[in-house]
Order: C-alpha cells, then structure tokens, then sequence
C-alpha cells in the first residue's frame, strides 16, 4: 500500500474552500426556489383546486421516478430548448430546484393533511374559506412538524449538488475531480472531500436543531 | 338581538326534505323542520339517529344529498334563477356560513393560537376589522363567558369547560343569527358540564336561536322549548319539552327515556 499523499490534501485545500462556495452559492439559490415552488405546489396540493393539483401529482410523480442525475441533463439541454440560454450555474440551480420542489410540494402538503379535520371544520364555521383556514389554520400549526423533513430536504439537496459536476460547473466535488485529474491522486482527494461534506453537512444539521428549538 | 329581525313570523331556519345519504344509507332522512327567531331546539336520540350529521348539514359542513335549507329566507346552498338553483361558489358558501355559529363536542380550538386570538381572528379575517379592534370584540366576548383571566393562554392550558367557553365566544364573535351546539358537553369531565350549560343557558336566555344537540335531559327539560327526538335519521317527535318528557308519544322515545332514566319508572307504577 502506498504512502498517504498529504502534499496533494493541502495542496487542494483552497480550490476546494471555492468549490465550497459555490456549492453553497448553489444549494442556497436553489433552496429558496424550490421552496417557493414547492411551498405554492404544496398548499395547492392540498386545497380544492382540482385541476392543478393533477398537474402537481404528475410533477412529483415524475421528480420522485427519475434520477436526479437524469433530471439534471434533462434541465440542462431542455432550457435551451424552450428558449432560455442559461449560465450552467443557472442551469444548475434550475435543475437541482426542479428536483427538490417535487420533495418539497410533498412534504407540505403531507405536513397540512396531518393537522386534525377539526381545525379546518372550525375555520369553516366562522366562515373561513378554504383558502384561509390553510394560511391561517393550517399552515402555522404544521410548520413544526414541517421542519424536520424540510431539514432532511435541504441536506438531500446539497448532496445531490455535486452531480452538477457532470454539468462542468466547478462545485465542490469537480474541483476535487480537477485535481485528481493533475496528480493523479483519486483516494487522497475523495476522503477529503467525503470530509468537506461531512463539515458542511454538520453545520447545516446544528442549525437546523437549533431552528426546530426555536420552533418548539 | 339581530340586526336583521325577520319580518312578522317568518321562520328564521326552514328546512326541507333534508337528506344526507353514506355510501346507500340515509343518515338524515327527509326531514323538514322550521325553527322560529329566539326558539331552543334540544335534539336528542340515541347514538347514530343522525343529530350530529343533521346539524352539519345546517351551516354546510357536510353537504346535504337532497332537500333545501334556508336561513332567513335565503338557501344555503345557491341561488334561484329561472327556477332552477344554481350552486353557490366556494366563496359564498363561507359568507352564508357567517350567519350560523357552531360549538363542537370537540372544541377544535385553533391550537397555535391564545384565547383571545381565537376569538379574535374570525372578526380580524373574515370581516376584515382592525386588529385592535378584533381583540377587543374577543376581549369583550370572553368576558361573557368569564374568561378575563385566561385570555393569553393556549388551548392546551385550559381545561374542557374553558376551551368549550372559548369555542362559544368564537362563535358568538361573528354575531351569528343561529347557533348550532353539537353535544358541546359530551367531552368533558362531569364537573366541568356545569360551567359551560350555564353559558348556553344565558345565550338562550338573550333569544339567540339554537339547536343544540345534547344527552343532557335536565338542561334540555329546563332549557329548551321544543325537543326533537331522532331514530334512524328521521324526526319521530317534535314538542314542547313539558310533554315530551311527561308524555312521550313514539315507543322509540319512550324506549330512549327508559334506557337513560329520564323519566320516573311509571310504567312499573301502572
């Protein structure tokens, strides 16, 4: 077995801290967008708006059926298509958006339908619509119980970034995959990027229990 | 009390050949009924008979299957034109609903909010008042039903007599022209009744119009002008509590009073 090749770790360490970056630059971008869609998707899927709510189970039927990696090269040659000529990082977080919302529309709509029928029978009776009895019954009661998988979600999230490697935008994982490719040293630079994830990972489920905290 | 009287004796609630029908079988059964401004209907029955889903039908809660319901004159359900009733959108719907106040054997007070916004946000979003002033309306009701002194807390921190009271205020908050209580003391524990007939009692006392369906039959007796008596979704009596209770017509009813001793052994006198 060979030596460990700290030279190529240290090395790597300041592409990798930019790689960094714009993984979070990413995730952080497509996160608020699939929250949004998602979110809207969610409180739709459980309202009595039939028509779209079909259309939202064919798009999360679709997201939760194909791989994430399929669904990137999909976004990423389908923009183009219909006319929008995006920067790859653009197009990076279009498509890692598009991916999440689906889990996100989920995850709202599981997160209302698990509050009892009485809240939304009480709303009813004062005269609430239905739109109204879900921002103002549902939605704040089922935030808490929203917040662990929207944790889980956005962990999901930063993973599956580093499959926009194969999209050629310099994240955290291609600019480890740069430099396995100059030193010829794959094993060194992937544990240390197992690492950088691990880090990153960490602080995001820190904060996230300290947000559940508050919510509590 | 209302700021729209009714004219001369027109009923304030008709009801019309009402159905509600699960899957084949009619839990309410083409019932008809007219309910007078200030009248108190207490329905009773066993388990089953149909009171619950009759009352749910009322403000549209439920959807009835058949049959047409009317409150003040105007149908619950749309709107006549050219003879024929053309449905009402979602948005109407919960405009008629305003009219009609319901208390749940449940409470279903909205569990993320205090007493008093619990009151509070049906006049605060529904009829769009201010929110200093929505509070005070909710401050106002709550003292109705002496609650003063736990405005701020949660749900979770009252008991079922004072959620239940709570649950009244909400509803009397949108100063609704009926008031449906569906077993409103049913939940609770035995010494915790009191407090909130009490309160049912002075609403009926101001004339607020009311059905309540209940197992109480003290209160029903004491309460009530009129008790209806229900069994297998339909109405099999319908009268003064006096002779209700002192006379009961249908062998059901007199079979009901039995098996809940509400009324003296008299047939083992006889």
């Amino acid at each position: 077995m060979g030596s460990f090749d700290w030279g190529a770790v240290w090395y790597a360490v300041p592409y990798m801290l930019r790689g960094t970056v714009v993984t979070l630059e990413i995730s952080a971008w497509a996160m608020v967008l699939a929250s949004v869609v998602g979110i809207v998707m969610g409180l739709i899927s459980a309202s009595d708006l039939g028509v779209l709510k079909v259309f939202i189970r064919a798009y999360v039927y679709f997201v939760r059926g194909t791989p994430a990696l399929v669904q990137i090269f999909l976004v990423y040659f389908a923009l183009p298509r219909i006319g929008l000529e995006l920067s790859s990082f653009w197009s990076g977080v279009v498509a890692l958006a598009f991916n999440s919302a689906g889990f996100i529309a989920e995850i709202v709509r599981a997160g209302l339908q698990s509050i009892d029928a009485g809240q939304t029978e009480a709303a009813l009776s004062i005269g609430m619509t239905n739109r109204q009895s879900i921002m103002f019954i549902l939605l704040p009661q089922s935030l808490r119980r929203i917040t662990p998988p929207m944790t889980n979600e956005v962990i999901t999230l930063v993973k599956s970034s580093s499959l926009l490697s194969v999209i050629s935008i310099t994240e955290l994982t291609r600019s480890a995959q740069l430099i396995i490719a100059e030193r010829f040293v794959p094993f060194e630079l992937y544990a240390e990027l197992a690492v950088f994830y691990l880090v990153m990972i960490s602080i995001l489920s820190w904060f996230s229990e300290f947000v559940e905290k508050r919510l509590a | 009390m209302s700021d729209a009287p009714p004219a001369g004796d027109a009923p304030l609630l008709q009801i019309h050949a009402l159905s509600k029908i699960f899957g084949q079988i009619p839990v309410v059964d083409r019932i008809d009924l007219r309910v007078m401004q200030s009248e108190i209907v207490m329905i009773i029955g066993p388990s089953g008979a149909g009171k619950s889903t009759l009352l749910r039908c009322v403000n549209r809660i439920e959807t009835p299957s058949e049959g047409d319901i009317l409150l003040e004159g105007v149908n619950m359900a749309g709107e006549m034109r050219n003879g024929k009733l053309v449905p009402d959108r979602a948005t109407v719907t919960a405009r008629k609903r305003r009219r009609i106040g319901m208390v749940f054997q449940r409470f279903n007070l909205f569990a993320h909010l205090s007493a008093l916004d619990n009151v509070a946000i049906g006049p605060r979003r529904v009829l769009g008042m201010k929110l200093s002033e929505a509070r005070a309306l909710a401050a106002e009701q709550l003292a109705r039903v002496k609650l003063s002194d736990h405005m701020a807390k949660k749900p979770a921190q009252l008991s079922g007599g004072q959620q239940q009271r709570v649950a009244i205020a909400r509803a009397m908050a949108m100063r609704p022209v009926l008031m449906l209580f569906d077993e409103p003391t049913s939940a609770l524990d035995p010494e915790l009744v009191g407090e909130v007939l009490e309160v049912i009692r002075a609403l009926a006392e101001d004339g607020m119009t009311m059905l309540v369906v209940t197992h109480e039959m003290q209160f029903c007796r004491e309460v009530g002008t009129r008790v209806l008596f229900m069994d297998s979704g339909r109405v099999l009596e319908d009268a003064p509590p006096k002779n209700f209770f002192g006379a009961p017509q249908h062998v059901r009813a007199k079979e009901f009073l039995r098996r809940i001793h509400a009324v003296p052994e008299t047939d083992a006198l006889a």
